[in-house]
This record gives C-alpha cells, structure tokens and sequence, in this order.
C-alpha cells in the first residue's frame, strides 16, 4: 500500500478502475437490458456476499495469511443466525449471533496458525472441511425454514431508492478502510505481512494482531452468511461452496499481494465488481455458464500477470 | 560507562559460540569490533540487542546488571542496532517504519507521523523522504531508516553490524559522517567491520575477538595494522588435515576474463587436475558468486569458461552439469540435498539416466549405487532409506559430493565444506577431497576457515569487492591472505554492488 502521495497515481494503479469503467460501458451499449435497475441491483445483490467476505479477506491477506474456510465459515454463521431466528429471538439478535459465529471461527483460524505456527493455508483448509462437517451435523443436513417473513429485508430490502445489502457493503468498506488506514491494527496488519520479522524486532504484538485480523475477517463472513440466508431465506447448510476462491480472486484482482503486505479496499470492491459484471454481463449476452467459468479465470490470471509487470518494473 | 561485558558464553547446541566475550563501551565513544569470520562477533552483538540470550557471564548496563528477553527490552532501555540485512517492512513508508511498534494510541494519525519523521531527518540532514516507501530505497537509504528509528527511540548506544559491506564508497562516507554525529552528540556506537582501512579516522577503541573470546583491547591510535591482524588470525594450525602430493595434470577449469554484474570483475584463473585451489576473501567477496557463474546459475556478461580446453556455455546448472562441473554448495540444506528423501534419491538424483532404462529408474541398479558410495565414503546412515536430512553435517556433505560422483563430475565447487560440522567430519570431508584430487578431478575451494585453507589448498587465490587481488603458494602466511583479502590498497572498484537500486 502506498500511502497517499500527490503524484502517487500512476497509470496501472489505475487500471483495474478503468477496466471495471470500460467493462460498464461496454455492458451498458452491447446489451439494452444492462443498465436497468433492476439488472443492477441485481448485480449489486450478487455480488455483496463476496464483497462483503472479500473485505475481511483483504485484511486477511494483507497481514500475510489466507483464509480457505470462510464458504464453510459463511453457512455455519448463516445456519447459527437463523437458528436464532426460528426460536423467535428479534432480526437484530439474528444477525449478530451469525457475526459472532463467524467470529469465533476466524479467532480460532487466527489461534491455530499463531500458536501452533501452521500455515494458514494448511489450517484454514483444516478448518474448511471441520466447520462445513460442524455445520451439517448441527443442522442434520437440513435447511432452516422457520424464518420471520421480515427477515427478507436484509437481503432484498430497498433504502433511499438503493438496495439495502449496498448501504451494508458501503457501510463495512468504509469501517475497513478506516481499519486498515488509521488505525494501530491496520498498520501492523501490513507490517506483518510485508516482513514479520520486522515486526516481530519492532516490539509489535504479531500473534494478537494476526488473531484480530482472522478474527474480524470471521466476523464479515458471519454477516454475509446472513445476507446470503436471507436472500434464500433459509439457512442453508450447504451455503457458500466455493466462495472463499471468489473472495481471495476479488482480493487479488484488485492488487492484493497472496505475499502479504499489500491490498486495498477500494481494489477488493473494484474486484469484486469486475467478477459480478462478467457473470451477469455473460448471463445477458447469452454466454454459457461454462465459459463464463473459464472467462473469469482467465481475468484472474491476468489481472495478476498485468499487476506483477507493474511492481517488477518499480 | 555505557556497557560492560564480562564472559559472555554462548551455545548453539554443541557449538560454542562464544566461551570469554569481554567488552566495555563508554559515552562519545565509537568502538571498533573486529575478528574473522565466525570469531563471534555479530553473536554478542546480537546478545547485546536482546536477540539472544547469553548463556553465563555479566552483563552490566549502566552499572546496572541486566537480561533481555526480547530486542524489544534492549530498545527500552537505549540500545538499537543497524541490522546488516535491514529489518524493514518494505511496504510500509520511511516514515511509518522509523516509529513502527511504538505507535500511542490505537487510531494511527499519519500526517503526524509523517510530520514527525520528517523532523527527525531535517535536523540530521538525511538524504530521505519521509513519505518514500521503503522498499524503493537503496541498501544505504534502509540503514538510514535503522538509524533514524534507533535516534528517534532515544537510544544511547546504536550498535552497526558490518553496515557497509553492501554499501558504495559515497554512501560509506555518509554513514561515517553520520557515525562521527552520533559520537558528537554522546552516543555510544558499537562498530562491526572488517575494512579497517577506512576506519582508523572514526574509530576510537578496537576490541578484537578470535574463537569465541576476547584477546585485546585498546584505543585504536596503538595498534598498527600488522599487530591487528595477528590478534586476528594468531592461532596455531593444527596438523589435522594432510594432503598426498600429486603432480598435478592438464589445466581442466580455465576462467578467462570473466565479468557477473553486479560483483564480479575480470577474474582469470586455472585449476589443474589433481588440484585444489582455494579462494580465500572476506564474506562478501564474491567467491560464492564465483562458484555460482561457474555453475552456470547466474549470467556471466563478458569472459569465457573452458573445461578441458573447450568453451563452454553454462547457461544452467544443467548445462553446467553436463559439462562436468559440480557443486557442493555452501547451505547444504537449502540447496545441496533432498533433506525430506532418502539418502538413496539424492545420490542418484544429478544421474537417473545412468540408472533407467526407456525411461524407468532401475531401482536394483540405484540402490547398487547408493550402497556402493555409502562405503566408499564412509557415509554413517542406518540404511540407504535414511533421511538425507536426520544425517549429520559431515555425513550430509558425503552424500552431496556422492550424487555429484555418480554423475561423473570432473570439476568440483566447493563453498564452504566445512561449515557447521565437527572437527572429525571435517577431516572426513577433506580426505574425500584428497581422493578426488588424486584421481584427478579439479577442485576450486571456497572457505572462510584460513587455517584449514592454508593447509589444504595447494595454492590459494584471494578476492576481494569481486576482484582477484592475488594468488599465494602453499606455505602462505594467514597474515598474508587476510592482507590481501581485507587490506588491499588499489581497490578501485570498491563494493560498487548495491549502490543501485
């Protein structure tokens, strides 16, 4: 991360905005039924889950660590939540028991990899298989139903013209932003991921801090297991195969470095963005599902390639 | 008085690190401390800045007897140090890394930081903006950040360890200048170096250590160079390590004109078979870069490699391999075996094709091998199943230099042997390497232990800042190569590496 300097944007740091610009224009001429409302709010939708996920893994990352269980972190917060919500406790109680759910599962991925000095890959792929097993034991395999018609405004709801998962992802951005930026836990985030020996001599707290950061990025998968809940409204125990690859591709789209020690979150949202255009800009093209999968890998290998020629090259 | 160390000891498991390490540093004093490599010098210092815990003996600070536990005890009460790797977070900017670890207050006001630095290098009129990232900074511009971050934490001694072996000669100058401000301002400065030459005009005591103690003390004005260097070296060889005469043969290694930017300049050399040729230097010399082109892992811009009389193009160590040439590198671990395999695997891993048959390893045929190496060299295992790994030091050594045996090599590499094993081993490996001269391969020798150099090699090549500044015939003096390897006068293209970036 560069600290904000004037003169400090160059042309490629640019070039993953302008290419989520071109792709929207791009959309918007090539297809009438892009640039409707309804379409992109759609895509707004869509793409929150993995936004939201994608912001604590950014934080995750840039600390010099990965997190392969938040798919299976997402259902157990998800699950727990509406749970919550079938015994008749209040929206508000719902959601936080799903945060903290997540949050409990990222404290112990943080733990695992500080104390037992494993790495994060090998534990959080761990932890992958021990919270999906977890989650369907709880839940015996079934979906929870039983949930307040109500609910359904978390995920599909409409604030000041928008919806209202936007209000959420813009709210968490912000909080994560400021995190990473301002704050003593953000800075030391990227100290320990851009040389933790470093920050180990510096008299930095590297075990708490990496803890924090797993910790907090539990907590947003939480949350999004929520939204995702309450767009299907049910909880699914089989929710969010998969998504910890989309969340880590967003992350790294937007010039997170997998060795630490740089990310930002504007990157990740743009990331994000670009993946949801492409599958819904795909949809209403009529491409196949198919290619889609391969188009989206191939932005991702070379998003990367394009990003690693500009940081060679300084 | 600042510090007083009194029999520091240190241990790594069975290496003694440090048996008698005395040294007392007092205010506006910048003190010199010089030894040869593994003398144990960067581990008191490191004891010093609480990075290790010293094993027996007084450790006194400020009249006060202390123990660190961590770096971060050593900076609390006032001791830092300029790490010769830099300890940076290199994403991270000038300013954030000078007060990293010591931030107040749980919100981070970066304009003030920023504000903060920038003060601290105004009033010391650094050549650094407090705004850059670290990691656009040269070697010299990171030092500057150490220094900067041990002022700012208002530290009363600041200990440099070798900080200007990667520098260039204007940056050198500019750490001195920096050094004599320090010492200006009633600093105490803890000095590691080995190029005394450019340091008699800062340097105010010299303390010098040799084999893990302390053998002399004084102000820096009453020693000559030439009684320096004998409190250096000044220990009896001992008549461990024999070699058997052998006439040597055809020039098989021939190096002729042979530039590697960025250290290495013009080297020319000849080694015959059935000789060992040591290179004797100075860390950072070059001779493992040497070993390194020859090897054919770093690109060689200008010269020529001639095995046999032929021109070779090594643009690989598998070029390099096919032509004959082997190296026993010096992190044996890292880069010479297979330490997760089997004793078996490595030795035939550089000549599987010798062993397989339309492609299939001929496992009969491979373990024959291994079982015949494991008794010719007298490699100590369980069985040839053994982890190359849970061998010993020495033992591992044999098992690097049998997969290179299997292969046929004529020419062999050696960087640093020796490193980390014991006494008898050592004698193990050198005996290997007296066979193989005498069944005439060509060996080139790099280490760092003089005394067994002296007594192995059959001549001896000294580098210094990436030149060959000259060649000694056996029976040379320790005081002769250390002259040549540290003290060389036309030294033109001093240590230009790292001056870029």
């Amino acid at each position: 991360m560069k600290p904000k300097l004037p003169g400090g944007l160059n042309l490629q740091r640019l070039l993953p905005f302008a290419s989520l610009i071109v792709l929207f224009a791009g959309l918007s001429i090539a297809t009438p039924n892009f640039l409707t409302e309804t379409n992109l709010s759609s895509v707004i939708r869509q793409t929150a889950v993995i936004n939201i996920m994608a912001l604590g893994m950014t934080m995750i990352i840039i600390a010099g660590g990965i997190d392969l269980s938040v798919g299976s972190i997402l259902a157990f917060g998800g699950l727990m939540g509406t749970m919550a919500l079938e015994k008749g406790q209040p929206i508000v109680v719902g959601v936080a028991v799903g945060i903290v759910a997540g949050m409990f599962w990222g404290f112990i991925n943080g733990l695992l990899t500080t104390r037992l000095k494993i790495n994060p890959f090998i534990v959080t792929l761990g932890t992958l298989g021990i919270v999906r097993g977890i989650t369907l034991i709880v839940s015996n395999g079934l979906p929870v139903h039983n949930i307040p018609q109500s609910f359904s405004y978390l995920g599909e709801g409409i604030l000041g013209g928008v919806p209202f998962v936007l209000w959420i992802l813009l709210v968490c951005a912000g909080a994560v932003h400021v995190l990473l930026e301002h704050t003593k836990l953000g800075r030391y985030a990227f100290a320990i991921g851009s040389n933790p020996d470093a920050a180990y001599y510096a008299g930095i707290p590297v075990a708490f801090h990496t803890i924090s950061v797993y910790a907090i990025g539990g907590a947003l998968t939480g949350l999004a297991g929520m939204i995702e809940a309450s767009r299907l409204m049910t909880g699914q125990p089989t929710a969010g195969q998969g998504y910890e690859l989309q969340a880590i591709a967003a992350v790294v789209i937007g010039g997170g470095s997998l060795r630490g020690g740089e990310g930002t979150v504007v990157g990740t949202l743009i990331g994000a963005f670009i993946m949801g255009l492409l599958s819904n800009g795909s949809d209403l093209l009529g491409i196949s599902p198919y290619l889609q999968q391969a188009i989206i890998g191939a932005v991702i290998i070379l998003a990367v390639t394009v990003d690693e020629l500009r940081k060679r090259r300084t | 008085m600042l510090l007083r160390l009194k029999g520091i000891e240190k241990r790594f498991g069975g290496l003694t690190a440090l048996r008698n390490g005395n040294l007392t540093v007092n205010a506006g004093e910048v003190h010199l401390l010089m030894g040869e490599n593994g003398a144990g010098k960067s581990t008191l210092m490191k004891i010093v800045a609480g990075l290790l815990q010293p094993d027996g003996g007084t450790f006194e600070w400020k009249g006060q007897p202390v123990a660190f536990s961590r770096p971060a005890d050593a900076a609390a009460l006032g001791i830092a140090m300029v790490h010769q790797e830099s300890l940076l977070a290199p994403h991270l900017s000038v300013a954030e890394n000078i007060f990293l670890g010591r931030e107040q207050s749980f919100w981070v006001k970066r304009r003030e930081v920023v504000a903060r630095a920038a003060k601290l290098i105004e009033e010391h009129r650094f050549p650094l903006n407090a705004e850059w990232r670290v990691d656009r900074l040269s070697p010299a511009g990171k030092q500057l950040v150490e220094i900067c971050r041990a002022i700012s934490q208002g530290s009363s001694l600041l200990i440099f360890d070798e900080p200007t072996s990667s520098l260039s000669d204007a940056e050198t100058a500019e750490v001195f200048k920096i050094v004599r401000t320090l010492k200006a301002r009633g600093m105490g400065v803890i000095y590691i170096t080995h190029r005394l030459d450019e340091l008699r005009s800062v340097g105010d005591q010299v303390t010098v250590l040799r084999d893990g103690a302390t053998v002399h003390t004084s102000p820096m004005a009453e020693l000559t160079t030439d009684q320096l260097i004998r409190h250096m070296v000044g220990r009896e060889l001992s008549a461990l390590y024999a070699r058997t005469p052998v006439a040597p043969g055809e020039v098989v290694l021939s190096i002729d004109q042979l530039c590697v930017p960025p250290l290495l300049k013009k080297i020319s050399l000849n080694v015959r078979a059935g000789e060992i040729v040591g290179l004797a230097g100075l860390v950072g010399a070059g001779r493992t870069e040497l070993c390194r082109a020859i090897f054919g892992v770093d690109r060689c811009a200008s010269g020529r490699i001639l095995i046999n009389g032929k021109e070779q193009r090594l643009r690989s160590p598998q070029d390099a391999a096919a032509a004959g040439i082997a190296l026993i590198p010096e992190d044996r671990q890292r880069t010479g075996l297979a330490t997760a395999r089997p004793i078996g695997e490595n030795t035939n891993l550089a000549s599987l094709d010798k062993v397989s048959r339309y492609g299939l390893v001929d496992q009969a045929a491979a373990d024959r091998v291994t079982t015949d190496f494991i008794a010719r060299l007298r490699i100590r295992a369980e069985s040839p199943q053994q982890r190359a790994g849970r061998l010993s030091g020495g033992n591992q050594q044999k098992v690097v230099i049998a997969k290179w045996l299997a292969r046929g090599a004529r020419v062999f590499l050696f960087d640093e042997p020796t490193r980390g094993i014991d006494v008898g081993a050592k004698a193990e490996v050198f005996e290997v390497m007296d066979e193989l001269a005498r069944q005439g391969a060509a060996i080139l020798m790099v280490s760092s232990e003089l005394p067994e150099l002296l007594q192995i090699a059959d001549r001896i090549l000294v580098m210094r800042a990436g030149v060959l500044t000259g060649e000694l015939a056996r029976g040379a003096t320790q005081e002769q190569v250390m002259r040549l390897a540290a003290f060389h006068d036309a030294r033109p293209e001093a240590a230009q590496a790292g001056s870029a970036a």
